[in-house]
Parts: structure tokens; C-alpha cells; sequence
């Protein structure tokens, strides 16, 4: 949904990214461009026509020996991404002397989400955007190039290129509208030293396999001063919100069902993830969720959260974290835990998305951009940023720079191959036309599950009505 | 039948009177092209799609009155961004103009570096509300927040501030007062030296002390700068967007939607949830309590703003 490395800092790029609304988003909500019909250059029709979208041409790229300028609408901003990008898109001119990249770096703090659309609605997109919501929210309104021609005949995207929930969070009634470049897949990371402090054996194979060891131990590793935690284990309910699908699943239960578009949030699974977890709280931090939350950040392992300060035993969160919290102790990363429910461990991620809007003037060489991003161009990528590839053939043997400092290249080595390897085990996730609206409304039922405003039953059985019917919405006029 | 015609003289003026009004119009028509373009086309537009599903990627279809309807009966978060709102709208408009005017009060003494404490209690009002939000977040943080801090070693209790629902809407009113009070304080300072000092001094030559002299002259004769900055008041809070994204997006803080504002409901539903219509519906009927809003204070203001010189039956 967004670039996880810089979502979860305290105020990453993406968070500016989002902020930007204020600054422009009541004048834009006005403003922006009625129904568009558009024609461009390439004879496609932009999104607003009524016209049914185009079918990607096969690649026809330095076949006129021309230059070609591309425009890249860039997301990124922070300080890493500036540094990365310009090597990324210098190895990529190389390799492709007829093709320039146009792009601003850093990209736009203020109103990027909201300028994409409009220029989009207007007929005037760049030829490749960085997305902030999934391709499969655009690609249901018609607004994105089909790549899946592209890909048949692509050297290194193929479509069995990359790990297929990352893959598939890109398609739409079986088509691919985008490539994932990362797929940080999600884990448990530990203190070392608050397990052994406490006898507890900290190697991965050690670490809580199931929601019952978690909460067990969690319970062995919290400490109360009588009225406020001040050391926790586990606390899968504060932050991170985005992991809520890999929670259901890893309790053999799921939010969408893609294959019969149906919301499937209020089966029995999920009602006893809840359950489970009102149990945990009531059990291991006193039952108010306020309370807890007031006593500390619970949510991450970045600099100012409990976990980082060295006072909470175990965090869930993204590969990126690894390089990207600087996380001033050593830590052990593991497999979510499986529920009562489930059967296995499964993972999370949190892809960056590259896409082609209908409408660029390019589409043949920003797809050779977007598979160089997505393959063998995000191993620059990679050096600063421990954001898992997408892309199954990627390197193993390189890893994150910082990180091969900081815990010696055998370690960095185990970190990359279990991320790696973890993806293979990813959910089907971000891959529903109303996503945007299901997250919002899943962590505000969540929200009142947790703080016993609503029982998980009644508040599951509202998001599940009222995803469904959004979606039936959608599905009605979509492309 | 012998014609009149004008004479002379009276064409010349006509003429020159065109002219000055010809280059009058040159001269705002930058301002009407930008205000016919940049804003009444916008509204127009805004108020056809709210009576379309229009996800702005595509075209937009005619729905009739569906996202009034939805609004009022069937999104549950409509009414808790409204219940916000109005809350925050309730407490920090008053609030902040007591604040402003006790300060413009406070400023307009004779004492040595006035210049200096009019800037400091200005500047809050140039910070941006990224910084602003993020200083409130950090200063009332429950545990190492330096409100909580004070309140703790006077043995009053310490609240959860923005990640309690029941006081995060207090911490954005806080946070509203210390940033907002700025421009209104400057604005009753300007009123303050209005008020003509023949006034003050006839009062107090008649006996009147400082609360007389503020509740019988200086309030009075303040009443058209606390309409004005009423008006500004209700409108801005109504529209609070900044610091609320920050504290709940950025931050995630605020919970149980209790700091779900109207303008974020809107931008949540225009920009990420592709449902422009049911924004520009929202943002319709905003616009229409607004406007309600406006018209009844300039109705009510007969009664209560004054103005120097103003004769009244």
C-alpha cells in the first residue's frame, strides 16, 4: 500500500505524503476534473472515458533508435531515497542509452496522492506513478495499462518471477495492472536480552510458535509497577494495523475472498482472533486498552517505541525494520505465531507498487523501467534498505550495507534468507477494490473491540455488511 | 420634431468615465478570472457530484440525492465527525477569543519591550502546523509530557491527553488555543487602540474602575472585532483539517475516531477511498451550515455589535 521502510518512522515520506492533504485537499476536493474523455498520443482513452481500456501494445521500445523521455511521478522523499534513487535511475539510463528519466527527487511532500488522481482524471498522467493506494483500487476504475502482454514477453518480470501474494496484489480478474518492487514480509522481532534475562530461550526455533506460547510468555516477560505496565511481551493490538489480514489467517480465517469477491470478515475464525485477543489483553495488561496504550508506545520498534527503549520483549512488524528502526540492541527476528485456528505460520506484506496509468505516452519503455525497478534495479535498492524483493530471482548474496556492519555479514545473511524465504508462505492481501475502505473500517471496529465498545461478533458482522456492500458498489461499474 | 442631442461636455465625462471604468475592470480582471475559475466553477462542480457516484477516475453517474441519504442514515462516522466537530467547534472558538482578548488586554499596556511580547505571543501563530501538532504531541505525552509533568507534581491527575478518547479532543482544543490565538489577539489589538481614549478618561473621571471601564467602554466599542473574529472563528473550526491528520494519520493517535474531524472525513473519502461524490455531498452540506452559521450572526448582530457613532432607535 505504501513504501514501507520510510511508512513506519515516526514522520516518514508516506506520512508526509498524507499530511499534504491539508495543505491543498479541501481546494483540490472541489476542483479536480470532471468526467475526462481525453484521447492521448498512444490512442488509449483516459480513465473517465467510457471507452474500454486499450490492450497493451508489445514492446516496441529502441526500435526507432529515438529518445525517449519518460516521466516518473516519484513518492520518495526522505533523505535514503534521495541518495538511492539517482543511482537507480543512472544504471537504468545506462543499460537503456534511448531512454531518459524525468522524475523530481525528492518527490513531492505535499499533495502527491491527490495531484496523481487529478492528472490521471484530467488525461495528462505521467508514464509510470508511485502508488499510495493498491492497483487493484485503480485497476477496478480503469485507470491502469494491462502489463500482462508485457510480461509474457519481459526478460526478467516474468509473471512467475515474483512471489505470488505480492504478485497478486497487482491483479484484477486476472489481469496484472503493476509491479510490486518490495514485498516486506512481516515477523516477530525480539530483545534478545529481555529473554534471557528472564531464562527464556531467544533462538528463532525457541521463539512462540503459536498464539498460546506468545501470550504465555509474554505474560512471563510483562511487568507491572501495580497500576502501569511498564515492560510488555507481545501487544499484536496497538500499531501496525496493516498485519490485521495475517492475524485472521494465521487463525485459518481471511478478510476477502478475491477469487468469489466476497468480504469474509465476520466468519467464526475471525470472531475468535478477537476473542482471543480481548482475552490477551484482559489476561497479560489489565483489560483497558488506554491504559496500556497510555503507559507507552506499544506500536513499533522505531526509535521512541517500548521496544526500542528496550521495555518490550517482542514487536510484529516489517523486513524494513530491520534496517530502518536502527534498533540499538540485538534482536531476533521469527515466524508469526499460529492461532488456535490455523495451521501454519503465514506473513504479511507491504509492497511498493509501480504502475503504468492509461493515458502515458510511453507505456513500452515505462515498463521497461518499472521491470528494472522491480528486478534487477532494486538491488541498489537493497543496499541501504532491507525491503524484501518481490522479485524471486534476486540475488541472495546481496544485502543491506548498514546492516552487514552492524550485525556481520553471517547474520545480515540469516535475516535476508528468512525474510526471503518467508515470503513464499505470504497471504493473499491488498487485493480488493475497496481496500482503502475496508482497512479504515476494520481498524475502527478493531478500535471498538479492543476498548469493549463492541463485542468482536457484532463489530466484525458491521464491517463485513459494510465492506460488501461497498464492494457491490464498485463492482457494479467496474472497469 | 428637433432632436437634443448631448452636449458636448456631457459626452466628454461619459467617455472618460468609460474609460476610467474600462481599465478598472482590466485591472480586477485577474482577480474575477481566478474567482470565476479557481472557485465558483469548482463549487458548481462540486455540487453536481454530490448528486453523482463519481470516484473521479471515472466519469461521474447521476445518482439523485443516494449520498445525502447515505450521509444522514446510514455512515455512522458522518455523525461522529459531526459530533467532533461541533465539540471542538463549541469549545475552542470561545475559548480562544477570551484567550486572544485577555493577551491583546495584557499587550496594550504601556511597558518597556511591549514590541517583544506582542512578537512572542504572535509567533505560535507562524509555526507550521506540522511542528505545532508535533510539539502539542510531544508535550502532552501521558508519561514524559511536560503538561502531564506539571500536573503531576501539583497531585492533580494526569490524563491521556490525544491517546484517550475521552481527552484527546481537550489536547486539540489546547493545541488550537496556543495556535490560534495569534491573529486574533493582533486583531483585538488593533480594536484595542481604537477605543478612544477621551472615553476612558471620561469614565474614569466618573468614577468607573477597570472592570467598568472594560465592561461599559472597551467591550462595547471591541464588538465589531469579536464579530469578525467570530465568523473567522466558527468557519476555521469547522474546517480544522491539519493538526487532526497529523495527530490520527501520522501519529495514530486519537482513538475510537474521537478526533475524526468533518474535513478529514471528507479527504478520507474523496482521496483515499475514491468516493469523490459522497465528499463533494459532505462538502456541500458544510458549506450550507456554514453559510446558516453566518447569516445568523450577521442577523444577531443588530443586538449585540456596536459601532462609534452608531445612533440605534
Amino acid at each position: 500500500m505504501s513504501q514501507p521502510k520510510e511508512a513506519r518512522t515516526p514522520l516518514s515520506r508516506r506520512s508526509f505524503l498524507r499530511f499534504s492533504a491539508f495543505s491543498g485537499g479541501a481546494a483540490l476536493l472541489a476542483a479536480c476534473g470532471g468526467a475526462t474523455t481525453a484521447p492521448t498520443a498512444d490512442g488509449t482513452t483516459a480513465p473517465g472515458a467510457t471507452a474500454a481500456p486499450a490492450a497493451a501494445a508489445p514492446p516496441t521500445i529502441a526500435a526507432s533508435g529515438g529518445q525517449v523521455t519518460i516521466e516518473w511521478a516519484n513518492g520518495w522523499s526522505s533523505a535514503v531515497t534521495q541518495e538511492v534513487l539517482p543511482l537507480i535511475v543512472a544504471e537504468f539510463e545506462t543499460a537503456n542509452p534511448n531512454i531518459k528519466i524525468q522524475y523530481e527527487n525528492p518527490g513531492p511532500t505535499d499533495g502527491y496522492a491527490e495531484g496523481i488522481l487529478t492528472r490521471i482524471a484530467g488525461g495528462n498522467p505521467p508514464d509510470i506513478f508511485y502508488m499510495t493506494s493498491t492497483p487493484t483500487e485503480y485497476a477496478a476504475r480503469g485507470s491502469l495499462v494491462d502489463i500482462s502482454d508485457y510480461m509474457s514477453t519481459a526478460k526478467t518480470a516474468k509473471p512467475d518471477a515474483f512471489f505470488p501474494g505480492p504478485l497478486a496484489s497487482c491483479q484484477w480478474q486476472g489481469k496484472t495492472y503493476a509491479l510490486p518492487t518490495s514485498a516486506g514480509a512481516s515477523a516477530v522481532y525480539t530483545n534478545v536480552q529481555l529473554f534471557k534475562d528472564k531464562g527464556l530461550a531467544s533462538d528463532r526455533a525457541s521463539l512462540p510458535a503459536t498464539w498460546d506460547d506468545a501470550k504465555r510468555i509474554s505474560k512471563e516477560l510483562t511487568i507491572s509497577d501495580g497500576s502501569t505496565i511498564t515492560q510488555a511481551g507481545l501487544v499484536p493490538f496497538i500499531g501496525n494495523n496493516w498485519m490485521y489480514p495475517v492475524w485472521m489467517a494465521l487463525n485459518g480465517g481471511q478478510l476477502f475472498d478475491v477469487a468469489a469477491n466476497k468480504y469474509t470478515v465476520d466468519s467464526e475464525n475471525n470472531v475468535q482472533w478477537l476473542d482471543y485477543w480481548v482475552r490477551w489483553l484482559d489476561e497479560l495488561y489489565g483489560g483497558n486498552l488506554e491504559a496500556l496504550s497510555t503507559a507507552g508506545n506499544w506500536d513499533d520498534a522505531y526509535p521512541d517505541s517500548q521496544f526500542a527503549l528496550g521495555k518490550q520483549a517482542m514487536v510484529h512488524t516489517g523486513s524494513w525494520v530491520t534496517t530502518d528502526a536502527q534498533i540499538p540492541f540485538e534482536f531476533e527476528v521469527a515466524k508469526m505465531p499460529v492461532g488456535p485456528g490455523g495451521s501454519k505460520s503465514v506473513t504479511a506484506f507491504y509492497p511498493n507498487w509501480f504502475g503504468i496509468p492509461k493515458g502515458a505516452k510511453h507505456p513500452d519503455e515505462a515498463f521497461l523501467f518499472i521491470e528494472f525497478l522491480a528486478t534487477t534495479g532494486w538491488q541498489t535498492w537493497y543496499k541501504f534498505i532491507m525491503d524484501t524483493p518481490a522479485w524471486r530471482g534476486f540475488p541472495p548474496d546481496v544485502l543491506p550495507t548498514k546492516l552487514v556492519e552492524d550485525v556481520g555479514e553471517p547474520k545480515a545473511k540469516d535475516y535476508n534468507t528468512f525474510f526471503a524465504e518467508y515470503l513464499n508462505d505470504s497471504i493473499p492481501m491488498w487485493n480488493s477494490p475497496v481496500e482503502s475502505f475496508a482497512q479504515e473500517t476494520l481498524n475502527t471496529a478493531v478500535g471498538e473491540v479492543m476498548n469493549k465498545v463492541k463485542s468482536p461478533k457484532a463489530a466484525l458482522a458491521e464491517v463485513q455488511a459494510a465492506c460488501q456492500a461497498r464492494l457491490d458498489e464498485v463492482l457494479k461499474t467496474a472497469a | 420634431m428637433q432632436s437634443i442631442s448631448p452636449a458636448p461636455a456631457a459626452q466628454t465625462i461619459r467617455r472618460k468615465q468609460l474609460g476610467q471604468d474600462l481599465r478598472a475592470y482590466l485591472f480586477l480582471a485577474p482577480w474575477i478570472f481566478s474567482l470565476l475559475v479557481f472557485t465558483a466553477y469548482p463549487m458548481l462542480s462540486s455540487f453536481y457530484y454530490s448528486l453523482t457516484r463519481y470516484t473521479i477516475l471515472n466519469p461521474p453517474v447521476w445518482i439523485g440525492l443516494d449520498n445525502f441519504v447515505t450521509m444522514f442514515t446510514r455512515d455512522q462516522l458522518y455523525w461522529t465527525a459531526v459530533w467532533n466537530t461541533i465539540y471542538f467547534t463549541i469549545f475552542s472558538v470561545p475559548l480562544s477569543l477570551a484567550v486572544a482578548l485577555g493577551l491583546a488586554l495584557l499587550l496594550n499596556q504601556r511597558a518597556v519591550g511591549i514590541g517583544v511580547y506582542r512578537t512572542i505571543y504572535y509567533l505560535p501563530a507562524l509555526v507550521p502546523a506540522v511542528a505545532g501538532t508535533l510539539l502539542f504531541v510531544v508535550l502532552l505525552d501521558p508519561r514524559n509530557g511536560l503538561v502531564n509533568t506539571v500536573l503531576g507534581s501539583l497531585g492533580l491527575p494526569e490524563p491521556g491527553w490525544l491517546r484517550s478518547a475521552a481527552w484527546s479532543k481537550p489536547g486539540l482544543i489546547l493545541l488550537s488555543i496556543w495556535a490560534g490565538t495569534g491573529g486574533s489577539m493582533l486583531i483585538f489589538l488593533a480594536g484595542l487602540k481604537d477605543v478612544p481614549a477621551s472615553l476612558l478618561e471620561a469614565a474614569l473621571i466618573d468614577g468607573a474602575g477597570p472592570w467598568q471601564r472594560f465592561r461599559y467602554v472597551i467591550l462595547p466599542l471591541l464588538t465589531p472585532v469579536l464579530y469578525f473574529n467570530l465568523i473567522i472563528g466558527i468557519i476555521n473550526s469547522f474546517q480544522v483539517f491539519g493538526p487532526v491528520f497529523i495527530a490520527t494519520v501520522v501519529r495514530g493517535l486519537g482513538p475510537l475516531n474521537s478526533l475524526l474531524m468533518y474535513m478529514q472525513l471528507i479527504y478520507r473519502n474523496a482521496f483515499n477511498q475514491f468516493n469523490m461524490g459522497y465528499a463533494s455531498a459532505m462538502a456541500l452540506v458544510l458549506f450550507v451550515v456554514l453559510v446558516a452559521l453566518t447569516l445568523l450572526l450577521v442577523r444577531t448582530s443588530r443586538y449585540w455589535v456596536f459601532y462609534e457613532g452608531e445612533k440605534r432607535a
